[in-house]
């Protein structure tokens, strides 16, 4: 059994006031999920607008915290100010609008900056600042000004800020919402990199069916609760079940399931060599 | 009969008159017919945004001109106020454009600028919000305390309601899910049938693109790389790529059928098109 | 395009003064400012303008982009010079017809007080072409820090002052498109009175509040999960260090000091 990095017990959110992301107030955006990520794995949280899935993401590393039930990250249950930062330690975030969690002028500036509330020794900041920017391939751009990249590239300062921080996990809310087919492919790559060679845990939450079949594990949310989980091979063979929660699949899982030929095929090759087989050789 | 929209050699260039003068659009003749759907993509930076800029005169061509209906926008004051009226132009994220108290009163708000009657402007707000499915009972409420969505269709119905003769959507699906995408391009399809107007798609999408339009425009480094009918421009897989564009999933897949030597067209660009081809394909070959 | 917008004037260089510490640099401008109101005679701040020139050469900013920072000050310079020569009055008479008497005093003191305030544009642009926003906002944090003692959030202005220099071109790219947008809507912005005019900006202010809380809520979020708990225990990447270089420009500056104090002495006051 592998090591459990977070961990949902019966956990219910209830937004209190009517605010950006809860239009219907004192109505659970989260009720009772039981969810437990593991580390070192690769997890995508698929699910329409107002499913929950943005409210899991928030409650991974105690920016919010539990109306019921209990999250915990490494045993650790952030009940105080203190506990929550030490959870703030091992689980990073990165957000959708690239924008809006950018601190500093200069992009190594805003890499320094979570290593720098850590109390860090300067010289070692310098050594995860550059190390982590190389990563992300955003080293040669240091010493430029956040607001003249593009968004795919911001989005990869911000990810090269979590790595600096050296957290065990990283949750991104919908990394690639705002971003053009271009930006989306270079974080993907990025995030696919970190968590394959670096052994990062990740959990990427999102609407994109393309992103989620490169994950381990495909969590599907619907009305604040879990309704679907397992190996994207399993999740995507059921089509029906998706499309009635709101969300789609690519399009060669689509191709193969309307032909009739097999459920769960993931991308072009596999479903050319499907429909191949399926001629019968007769080519 | 003149074109809905027509570009004559028109150009821009970014911060003119410094060392880094760079033409944003470069020479760009273009035809925008009548009644159709057109869609333009391009990756960002190719110039597609420049362009509709021009199209109601937001932006001030650097040389060419831009001839809506038949008239150059830019001939006298008044000409291009009412560019603004015949061609509405929806950006990408248009709910960051609300502002009013209520959601009918933002909806009116183009229509109050055109100096229309009270009367007049009720009823293309109340048609506006039909198309877009907003909600009789959401039109008194807040337009901050609808959801995300929501937001969405009131500034397009926004748009909408000035009834232009040309609507142009950039990016409009941007930040939506599956379902609101689908929801979304249905709504646009559906104008444009009820109502006969000319509807420009901005997109980097070729999923998008391809479920919509009748022609499109490929844009690339500035001008007009490519366009045609879907067909067309679909087919030619390896140049759409050299332009940093991604032709759909089931192209690809078609494409590769083809390369493996199976009797497949090149021209497939949605799903049910290619499912339909293949299971004609494999009754035949079971008859045979 | 307006993504192209740089904030403040900094020159990027190597040059010597590029290189001093932006606390030395800061402390140096302030106290030559001081300097230049110390000078009465023409020779005390004929060196205090020669220094200034001979910074400005070690700079290697263009001349042209110096001259470019007096250009807002003109109309002051002319204005000040017109008041000097006509309100001034003392020593030989030049020129006498009806109210007007043009005298030497009057003249002295135009010039001086030109050239003085020139001097000062040139050395307080100096500081702004050598130094990026950040780094002046990291000197005067660190240079303010003692003031703690007095419990003044010395950090928290200055993450302030960080904040906004990051957020200005976002803004101003915001506000574009928020017009664009209101614009294609048939808002007109240009034309009507005064009155008709700020009614007009309802519709741009409004979007752009809603967007700045939204900001700032989603920016607060974001740096808690940074663990941004404020200024205790937090260390700081780029480590400021008094070199030689620093300790020389401090020299120059006492040197400076101490020659004009000299001239001043020595010749007539001006003023």
């Amino acid at each position: 059994m592998s090591e459990k990095i977070i961990e949902f017990e019966n956990v219910t959110y209830i937004y209190e006031t009517e605010d950006e992301e809860a239009p219907v107030a004192g109505f659970p955006a989260l009720s009772d999920v039981n969810l437990t990520i593991n580390k070192g794995e690769f997890v995508a949280v698929l699910g329409h607008n107002g499913s929950g899935k943005s409210t899991l993401a928030k409650l991974c590393n105690a920016i919010l915290e539990p109306t019921k039930g209990k999250v915990t990250v490494k045993e650790i249950v952030p009940d105080t100010e203190e506990k929550a930062d030490e959870v703030r330690r091992i689980v990073g975030m990165v957000f959708q609008n690239p924008d809006n969690q950018i601190v500093a002028t200069i992009v190594e500036d805003d890499v320094a900056f979570g290593p720098e509330n850590l109390g860090i020794d300067p010289s070692e900041i310098r050594r995860r600042v550059d190390d982590a920017l190389k990563c992300v391939n955003m080293y040669e751009f240091r010493h430029r000004e956040p607001h003249k990249l593009s968004g795919g590239q911001k989005q990869r300062v911000a990810i090269a800020g979590v790595i600096a921080m050296q957290t065990e996990c990283i949750v991104l809310d919908e990394p690639t919402a705002m971003l053009d087919p271009k930006g989306r492919e270079e974080v993907m790559n990025t995030v696919k990199r970190l968590n394959k060679e670096m052994g990062i845990t990740v959990v990427t939450v999102t609407h994109f069916m393309d992103e989620a079949v490169q994950a381990d594990r495909v969590v599907v949310m619907d009305g604040g609760r879990v309704v679907m989980q397992g190996k994207p091979k399993e999740v995507f063979s059921n089509v029906e079940k998706l499309r009635s929660y709101g969300l789609d699949v690519p399009q060669s899982t689509e191709l193969c399931h309307v032909l009739g030929i097999k459920e769960g095929v993931l991308n072009v090759d596999e479903c050319v060599e499907e429909i191949a087989r399926a001629m019968g050789g007769a080519i | 009969m003149s074109f809905a929209i027509e570009t004559v050699g028109l150009t821009h260039y970014y911060s003119k008159g410094t060392v880094s003068q760079v033409a944003a659009i470069d020479n760009v003749n273009l035809q925008i017919n009548k009644g159709e759907l057109a869609g333009i993509i391009g990756h960002t930076g190719s110039g597609k945004s420049t362009l509709i800029s021009h199209f109601n005169g937001l932006l001030k061509p650097d040389s060419g001109k831009v001839i809506v209906d038949g008239v150059d926008i830019w001939k006298d004051k008044e000409t291009l106020k009412n560019s603004r009226f015949k061609v509405g132009l929806c950006f990408q994220y248009p709910e960051y454009q609300l502002f009013e108290e209520t959601v009918y009163k933002d909806i009116a708000f183009g229509p109050k600028n055109m100096k229309l009657s009270e009367n007049e402007i009720k009823e293309r707000v109340l048609r506006a919000a039909e198309f877009t499915g907003v909600k009789a009972e959401h039109l008194n409420k807040s337009p901050f305390d609808l959801s995300g969505g929501e937001k969405r269709r009131v500034a397009i119905a926004g748009v909408m309601s000035m009834q232009p003769e040309v609507l142009i959507f950039d990016e409009p699906a941007a930040g939506l899910d599956p379902r609101g995408r689908a929801d979304l391009i249905n709504l646009i399809k559906n104008y444009r049938n009820q109502t006969g107007s000319t509807v420009i798609i901005v997109s980097h999408s070729m999923e998008d693109i391809a479920e919509m339009a009748d022609r499109v425009i490929v844009m690339n480094k500035s001008s007009v790389a490519m366009q045609g009918s879907v067909d067309e421009v679909y087919s030619k897989g390896d140049e759409l790529r050299s332009m940093g564009l991604n032709v759909p999933e089931i192209t690809e897949i078609f494409a590769k059928l083809r390369s493996k030597g199976i009797d497949v067209p090149a021209n497939v660009y949605t799903v049910e098109q290619g499912a339909e081809i293949l299971r004609n394909l494999m009754e035949r070959r079971s008859e045979e | 395009m307006i993504r192209d917008i740089t904030i403040g004037q900094y020159y990027p260089g190597k040059s010597v003064l590029h290189n001093l510490d932006p606390r030395i640099k800061l402390i140096a401008t302030f106290w030559l400012i001081v300097v230049i109101f110390l000078c009465k005679s023409f020779f005390s701040l004929g060196l205090i303008t020669l220094t200034a020139v001979a910074a400005a050469a070690l700079s290697k900013v263009p001349p042209k982009m110096i001259l470019k920072s007096l250009k807002p000050i003109v109309i002051i310079l002319v204005f000040t010079a017109i008041l000097n020569i006509f309100y001034t009055q003392g020593g030989e008479t030049y020129f006498e017809w009806w109210k007007i008497t043009i005298t030497e005093k009057g003249i002295n003191t135009a010039i001086f007080t030109m050239v003085r305030i020139v001097t000062l544009v040139v050395i307080s642009s100096l500081l702004t072409y050598t130094t990026t926003p950040t780094m002046l906002t990291d000197a005067l944090e660190r240079i303010l820090s003692p003031l703690k003692v007095f419990k003044i959030k010395v950090h928290t202005l200055a993450m302030m002052m960080t904040l906004a220099l990051r957020f200005i071109p976002t803004l101003i790219e915001e506000i574009d498109r928020i017009m664009n947008a209101q614009k294609a809507r048939g808002a007109d912005l240009e034309t009507g009175s005064i009155f008709q005019r700020t009614k007009a900006l309802v519709p741009i202010f409004i979007p752009l509040m809603v967007s700045s809380f939204r900001r700032a809520y989603e920016l607060a979020f974001a740096m808690t999960c940074r663990c941004y708990t404020g200024g205790e225990g937090r260390t700081r990447m780029k480590q400021m260090k008094i070199a030689a270089r620093d300790i020389v420009a401090i020299v120059v500056c006492t040197a400076v000091t101490a020659g004009v104090i000299v001239l001043n002495i020595f010749f007539d006051a001006v003023i």
